[in-house]
Parts: structure tokens; C-alpha cells; sequence
């Protein structure tokens, strides 16, 4: 038989048959590989795991990019519900922006008092693009913010580490609840996540070149900053891994030296903007001094694991694993030019640290208000040592590709599930906006829970506008004869006097004190009456909005 | 080389297609990713019926509308709405509200409330406690109940006027004076409404309706008086006997001196009629002009039984011909579609 066979191509078999195995078989995943006595590697060739990167990998590792940009969008776009009350008050504070800053119109609502980031960056920005392209508009730039994000993300973590370990983060940074969330949430969170990321990338780019090209990045940390004061929470963070990226090429005193530069330079652009602004009031009222609330740490403690547990997890394996072994044993010759362990423990720890910083600081006041939206800055910075936790977990030549499956399944059902019951815990207007635009006049007084929705939607319309509706978080009011009334107190005042032109309450189960107050005193002085009550679901439960109006003849 | 960058590109859709087909929605999608959280769905109590209201129906252009409402009850209504159909041809003008009654625990048939709207009249109906006392009622023990009523109603999304406990002033009732009192009336009135409230119902014209004071003159109304924030309309119930009042402004006048003493709140004539006597034409035709004329009474509902007598309009030819001629008047020309459109016209 052996005769009719044609001749053995001895090339093509030296590569498609295995040499035979050494004397003590490799199992192929152990972390140290015993190079056997007496053997010399040859170079490192141009093959497919070749320590450099090559073209082709270039080109594959981008196009998955732009895979799980793809399904991030998909996930991002399909949550739907109506403006949230912080959307659709920056996109309204937006527009009092433009017209104070290009039309000299009066600046009223002193939105610089109370945001969390400074009025004329953000909303001025979505209040120009909802002028054009509407609340979708709004959140689809949002969207864009997050894509930027995961595409600085994978640039990240490819410099750091590699390819592989850049798209395992992307993926599990892209599924997560926060991405989602807020890649369709039109507030400044995703265009700060943006600004921190680009930050992160930047300085990883800048890190083997000229010292002054840190300048520039530090006017994007500081923009960072100014969108979402919060923000600068992950400067140290930014710093630190702008030191260990410049230790690796430079030395030590030279690393310390940049990373100082960077931090003047931040600062120093924060500080000149601080002055000219004057917004300390608002940062501090809104991030440094934030009211203390009476949320239990342990309930902090389980959102927190719930929604950012995965990811954190897979990136204390990924520490701890770099932190052991800097590579896989996949290239020949890869013990040369690796990271030290101290280096690579700093960086891993820093990573995966800067995930609890959000939370850590949320425990300390005992809040939990926008805990899920700042979960995710925390998150982008832990993703790059996740992605090394699933390459270590699949092993050397993706032998265990299991893991990655059962994590990214987990992940994305995980981040399918919260983001929609996170996008769903407020009720639709969608039903209440349609039956106050003919309620609702110009000039008329209402009070409102919801007020920023009905105002946004409309004042779009010319129904309305901001300063005709007061909430129930502050009233000052004063009386026929003359006495001025705050509180609860000044609620009844006013609907006694029959001042508002109509009220709207939001009923769930029961209602605020101060709603329950003006809703009694509306049933007891008759001089309103239930106009529409619509009922809604969230994510959360039902409750139902009522629109109360005043009578036209009233009684006696 | 091209058959290459072709395969890679085929490969590089098949995979994006892959991965997007996983985010495709198939059957109801969770509230957040673009389920319906607006406007729950809900499903009626006995009906099976799934109704999803995109608004709720406005009751306010009906609480004083500019037309008088000309309503009529009858032996057999809602389950049968052949008498509507007849006395419309009798008098020559379809009722524009139907008046029924509920006795407590019985469920409030969804298709019947329906199809009462549907054929032209506001339903009316009087919400008779027998089987639970008021004070009952007001300690929240019937809340499973009025809870359940008050979804039906939500359900339905169609305007209805309810009117509690009617003819509290008088003896005859297990509610009425001397076996419930006053305190306990306005508490367990003002539950029942909070609870509607509670349930989101806004569809739901709240009427208070006492007896006549001729026959109880010594039970003053005020004490049973909820407030003007618990009622839209007085629904004053009277009679034209053949002994006692025998014209408008005695049969009913002392009662609206007493009620105006404590609200300004619209009349209706929740339920009137005439026993057989050779005044009964002139008494219908002052009572159509009479109502028609007023503008603190908005309608008036005729009772078209034979109870203990014959309180029909067609006992006598004469009785039908002057409900005929009175009915003629255009006051009464009540049109819901315009109501409605009025008030659509306004956006």
C-alpha cells in the first residue's frame, strides 16, 4: 500500500506534525515553563504569537473592536423610556445657557449653585444638539462618549498588555450595566467617562515620547473635571498609571518627574478655571460636602457587587495572576523585556483599586443616589486587568476558551438585565406629557413631581416654561396678607389660595409628605378636582401620575 | 488575494450578524428595553378582558356641560338595554344617562358599563350598601372590594357617575338616618373616594344624593356633607306624589335652600317621577322647563318602573304626549363626541 502513496512534502510535514513530547509533559497552562537543559531558542518568528504586533493582528484585533462596538451600541440603543428629570433639566439648563451666553436672555434657575458639573460645558453641548436632533439626538451623542470609551479602553489595555487581554476588557467594559446605561442617558457621565478614558489612553501613548506632549492631556483630564466634578476622584489614578507607563521606559526619577507634570498641569488648569468660574459653592455642595444620606453600607455594598462584582472579580484573578507571571507562556523568548513583579503589582492593584473608589466614597456618606452611573468610571479603569483575568484564565494558546464563554454570557446577561431595569425605574411620561399639553397654558402656574419631564417636553412645545412650575423641594410663598410660608406650610398656602393653576402628583404606593400634604389639602378645600390619573409600570413597580386642576367656578 | 479579503469580509458580517442577533427582541421586552411602562395592561376580575387605556377618559367637560343630561332608569337595565331603545321612541329623544344599581359585593360588570357608553348614556350608578355597614366600609375591611371596583372602573376607561349610599337622610335604607350616622357616612364616603384615588381612577363623577327633606324635615343634610373636594354633583332624589308637593318649587326647593347653605355644587335630579293624577302632564312639562331653565341643575333622571305605582311616562296618553313636547327642547341636546371633541380641539 505504502508504494502508491505520492511522496511526503517534508517541509509541509515538519509543520503540520508535532515534534515528539519532551520527557516531562507539558500540561500547556502552567504559568512557569522549565526550559529544558542544554536547549537554546531560536529568534522569535514572524507567526502568530509573536511577541510584536504585527499588521495582521492590527487589523483582526480592530475589526473585533468594532464587533463588540456593534453589539454595544445594539444593547445601548434598545433601552427606551422617556427624559429622565436630571436629562431633561441639563438639556433645559443648556438652552437658559445659550440664550444667556449667545442672546443675553437672564440666567435664572442659578444652575450654578447646585450641578455636579459645570453648566456651560455639558448642557450648552446637548442643548445645541436636542435643538437639532431632539432628546435622541441627545442620547445618541452619549452613545458615542461610551464607544470612545471601550475604543480607548482596548488601546489601553493592547499597550499595556496585548491584543487578547484589550478586547476581553472592551467586551466585558461594553456589557456592563453602567456602559450601557449611560451610552443612552443624555448627562454628563458618559462624556466625562469619555474624557477620563481618552485621558488613559493618552498618557499610556505619551508615555516612551516627549515629556511635554503630558500638556495637552492634562487639558482633557481638566475638561474631565469640569464636565462632571466627580471626576477628579480618578485623577490620582490617571497619575499613577502615567508614572508606571513612564517607568517602563524611562527611570524612575525621570517617570516621578512627568507624572508631577501632569499633576501641575492638571491642576493648574483647574485651578485657573475655578477661579474664573466661581463654581466652589457647587462642588461643594454637590460632590465634596454632598449631604450625608441613611443608605446601609451593606446595601451599598451588594449593588455595588451586583453590578460591578463580575468584572472586579475577574480582575483580582487578573492581578494576582499578573502580579505572579507577566506572560503567558506562549512566545518564545518572552522573558526578555518583561515588567518586574513590584511593577506589575503596583499596576494591578491600581487598576483594580480604582473600581472601589466610587463605592468607598458612597459608604462614607451613606448614599446611594447616581451609585450606578458612577459605578462605571470606576469600571473602565478595572476592565484592562480583567481582560488579562480571562487571557490567564483560558490559558496559554486559549486552551481553556470555556472561561471566556461562561464569563462573557454572565456578563452580558447580567448587563442585559440591569441596564434595562435600570432604564426602566422611572416612569414613562410618554402618556402624561400628551394630556398636560392641553391642560397646560402659558403664563399658568403649576406645581409638579414630575417637573423637570412635562417643563423639557413642553417648553419644546411653547407650553410652558421652567419658571412657571415649582417642585416640591422648595417653595417660598407668601400669603394674602403678607406672611411668607416655606415648607409644607406654604404648599397648603398656595393651594388654598387656589395659586397653582394645576398640580401633578406622582402616586406610587403612597406619596412624599409634602405631595400628601397639598393632595389633602386639595381634597378638603375642593378647589381642585382630578383631572387624568395615568397609571404606569416601571421596572420597580406601578404607581400612577395625577393632574389636578382648578376648578373654574370653585365653591363657596 | 481577493477571494481572501472577500472571505474576511464575509467573515467579519457573519460574526457582527451573529453577535447583533443575540440583541433582537423576540416577545414582550422587560420595562426599560422598550417595554410598554406606561400603561399597564390590565386584566378584569371575572372579564378576562385585557384592556390598555392610552388615556385616561376626561371627566371634567362633562361635570358642567352647557346641555341638560336627560337620563331615565328602567326595570332590567344595563344587562338588557332594550327599554332604552323604547322609551327613546316613546319620548322622542335618547337618554343621555342611565341609572342602575349595585348592590354591595356584587361585581361591576366591565362589558355591561361598557356597553351602557357605548349606547349613548353616561352610566349611573347607585352603589346600594346592603351587605356591609358603613362604618365597615369605612374601617377599611371592604377595601379587597372597593379595590377591585375601582380597577374594573380604570379598565373600562369610560366616565361614570357613582352615586353612594343614596337617600342617607331618610329611614328607609339599611344606611340611612337612625341606623348609620352622619360621622360614619362622611368617613366611609370619603374612603371609598380616597381608595378610587389611590387606584388612579379618574373617570368617576362623584355624586351625593340625598331624599328630598319634605318627608324627614328634622335630619338636617350638612352633617352628611363630605365636603366639595369628595362631591361633583348634588343628586337630590324626589317625588311627585299624589299627596304632598305637587309642583317644582315645593318638591324641591326647601332642600336646595338647605344644600346651597354649605356647597355650590350642581344639582341633578338623581331620581324623579310622578305618580298617576290628572296633574301628572303639567308636572312633567314644568319639570323639563324647569331644568332646562336652570343653570345650577344639570339634568334629571326619570324613574321608568311601575314601584308601588306606575311612575312611567306612558301611564296616560296625556303623561307621554306632555314628556314628548317638554323633551323637544333643545337644552337637552347633550352630545358627548362634541364634549369630547371640544375639548380635543383645545390642543
Amino acid at each position: 500500500m505504502s508504494h502508491t502513496v505520492p511522496p511526503l512534502h517534508e517541509e509541509t510535514m515538519q509543520l503540520r506534525v508535532l515534534p515528539p513530547p519532551p520527557p516531562e509533559a507539558d500540561p500547556g497552562y502552567s504559568f512557569v515553563e522549565e526550559p529544558l537543559p542544554g536547549w537554546t531558542l531560536p529568534p522569535p518568528a514572524q507567526m502568530g504569537w509573536a511577541a510584536d504586533t504585527g499588521r495582521r493582528r492590527r487589523t483582526v484585533g480592530l475589526a473585533l473592536l468594532a464587533v463588540i462596538l456593534l453589539v454595544q451600541a445594539a444593547l445601548s440603543l434598545r433601552l427606551a423610556n422617556s427624559a429622565f428629570e436630571d436629562e431633561a433639566l441639563y438639556i433645559w439648563a443648556g438652552h437658559v445657557e445659550i440664550g444667556h451666553l449667545f442672546y443675553g436672555a437672564p440666567n435664572y434657575g442659578g444652575f450654578d449653585t447646585y450641578f455636579s458639573g459645570a453648566p456651560v460645558l455639558y448642557p450648552v453641548l446637548a442643548a445645541a444638539v436636542d435643538s437639532v436632533l431632539g432628546l435622541a439626538g441627545v442620547r445618541a451623542m452619549s452613545l458615542l462618549f461610551m464607544l470612545t470609551a471601550t475604543a480607548c479602553l482596548y488601546g489601553l489595555t493592547r499597550r499595556l498588555f496585548n491584543e487578547r487581554a484589550g478586547l476581553a476588557a472592551g467586551a466585558l467594559f461594553a456589557v456592563s450595566m453602567p456602559t450601557l446605561f449611560l451610552g443612552h442617558f443624555a448627562t454628563y457621565d458618559a462624556l466625562a467617562v469619555c474624557l477620563l478614558a481618552l485621558t488613559g489612553w493618552l498618557l499610556v501613548v505619551v508615555a516612551p515620547r516627549h515629556w511635554a506632549l503630558a500638556a495637552p492631556v492634562a487639558l482633557v483630564a481638566a475638561l474631565a473635571v469640569g464636565v462632571k466634578y466627580a471626576s477628579a476622584l480618578f485623577l490620582p489614578t490617571l497619575v499613577l498609571l502615567y508614572v508606571l507607563a513612564a517607568y517602563r521606559h524611562h527611570h524612575v526619577r525621570r517617570a516621578l518627574l512627568r507624572g508631577a507634570l501632569f499633576s501641575v498641569a492638571t491642576l493648574g488648569i483647574l485651578v485657573g478655571g475655578l477661579v474664573a468660574s466661581g463654581y466652589l459653592t457647587a462642588i461643594q455642595s454637590t460632590t465634596t460636602a454632598r449631604a450625608h444620606g441613611s443608605t446601609p453600607t451593606w446595601q451599598i455594598v451588594q449593588d455595588t457587587a451586583r453590578w460591578a462584582g463580575l468584572l472586579v472579580a475577574v480582575a483580582l484573578v487578573g492581578t494576582v495572576t499578573y502580579a505572579r507571571t507577566a506572560r503567558l507562556s506562549e512566545i518564545p523568548g518572552w522573558r526578555r523585556a518583561v515588567p518586574g513583579r513590584r511593577w506589575r503589582t503596583c499596576l494591578g492593584v491600581l487598576l483594580t483599586g480604582t473600581a472601589l473608589l466610587a463605592p468607598a466614597y458612597q459608604i462614607h456618606l451613606h448614599t446611594e443616589t447616581s451609585l450606578q452611573k458612577h459605578i462605571g468610571f470606576g469600571l473602565f479603569f478595572a476592565a484592562p486587568m480583567a481582560g488579562v483575568g480571562v487571557t490567564r484564565l483560558m490559558g496559554a494558546h486559549v486552551k481553556f476558551p470555556q472561561w471566556a464563554i461562561a464569563i462573557g454570557v454572565v456578563a452580558l446577561t447580567l448587563g442585559l438585565s440591569q441596564s434595562a431595569t435600570y432604564f426602566g425605574s422611572w416612569p414613562d411620561t410618554r402618556y402624561l406629557v400628551p394630556q398636560l399639553s392641553y391642560t397646560v397654558r402659558p403664563g399658568q402656574h403649576w406645581l409638579g413631581d414630575p417637573k423637570e419631564g412635562p417643563v423639557y417636553y413642553l417648553s419644546r412645545e411653547r407650553r410652558t416654561s421652567y419658571q412657571d412650575w415649582l417642585s416640591f423641594f422648595f417653595i417660598d410663598y407668601k400669603t394674602r396678607d403678607g406672611r411668607r410660608l416655606s415648607g409644607i406650610p406654604g404648599y397648603r398656602a398656595a393651594v388654598r389660595d387656589g395659586w397653582f393653576d394645576g398640580v401633578v402628583l406622582n402616586y406610587s404606593g403612597g406619596l412624599a409628605p409634602a405631595e400628601e400634604a397639598v393632595r389633602q389639602e386639595m381634597r378638603t378645600s375642593g378647589r381642585y378636582r382630578l383631572k387624568g390619573s395615568l397609571p404606569y409600570r416601571t421596572s420597580t413597580g406601578t404607581g400612577h401620575f395625577e393632574i389636578w386642576v382648578r376648578q373654574s367656578g370653585g365653591p363657596r | 488575494m481577493k477571494a481572501t479579503s472577500l472571505g474576511r469580509l464575509l467573515a467579519a458580517v457573519v460574526t457582527a450578524v451573529v453577535c447583533l442577533a443575540g440583541c433582537v427582541s423576540t416577545g414582550p421586552a422587560p420595562v426599560g428595553a422598550g417595554g410598554d411602562g406606561a400603561q399597564p395592561a390590565v386584566s378584569l376580575p371575572g372579564g378576562g378582558t385585557t384592556y390598555a387605556p392610552a388615556q385616561p377618559y376626561d371627566v371634567t367637560p362633562l361635570l358642567h356641560p352647557r346641555k341638560k343630561y336627560f337620563g331615565a332608569t328602567f326595570d332590567g337595565v344595563p344587562r338588557d338595554l332594550g327599554p332604552v331603545g323604547k322609551y327613546a321612541s316613546q319620548v322622542g329623544r335618547t337618554p343621555t344617562m342611565l341609572e342602575y344599581y349595585l348592590g354591595w359585593g356584587d361585581a361591576l360588570q366591565a362589558d355591561q358599563t361598557e356597553a351602557v357608553w357605548e349606547n349613548g348614556q353616561l352610566p349611573y350608578i347607585a352603589w346600594e350598601p346592603h351587605k356591609a355597614t358603613l362604618a365597615q366600609i369605612a374601617d377599611g375591611s371592604q377595601d379587597a372590594y372597593i379595590v377591585s371596583t375601582a380597577r374594573t372602573l380604570r379598565a373600562v376607561n369610560v366616565p361614570v357617575a357613582i352615586s353612594l349610599a343614596h337617600e342617607m337622610n331618610g329611614g328607609w335604607y339599611p344606611w340611612g338616618h337612625g341606623k348609620a350616622t352622619a360621622a360614619q357616612f362622611v368617613k366611609a364616603w370619603r374612603h371609598v373616594h380616597d381608595v378610587f384615588q389611590d387606584e388612579g381612577v379618574s373617570t368617576v363623577i362623584w355624586v351625593w344624593s340625598p331624599n328630598v327633606v319634605n318627608p324627614v324635615p328634622q335630619v338636617a343634610l350638612k352633617p352628611y356633607w363630605p365636603g366639595d373636594g369628595y362631591v361633583d354633583w348634588v343628586g337630590v332624589v324626589g317625588y311627585y306624589a299624589r299627596t304632598g308637593a305637587q309642583d317644582f318649587a315645593a318638591l324641591f326647593g326647601p332642600t336646595f335652600r338647605q344644600i346651597r347653605t354649605f356647597t355650590e355644587r350642581p344639582f341633578l335630579l338623581a331620581e324623579t317621577g310622578a305618580q298617576p293624577s290628572p296633574r301628572k302632564s303639567a308636572q312633567i312639562t314644568e319639570l323639563l322647563k324647569t331644568v332646562a331653565g336652570r343653570s345650577d341643575v344639570v339634568g334629571f333622571i326619570w324613574f321608568d318602573l311601575d314601584k308601588e305605582t306606575d311612575w312611567r311616562v306612558d301611564s296616560s296618553p296625556e303623561a307621554l304626549a306632555a314628556f314628548r313636547a317638554a323633551a323637544r327642547d333643545h337644552r337637552y341636546d347633550l352630545d358627548f363626541t362634541a364634549l369630547k371633541h371640544t375639548r380635543q380641539k383645545q390642543r
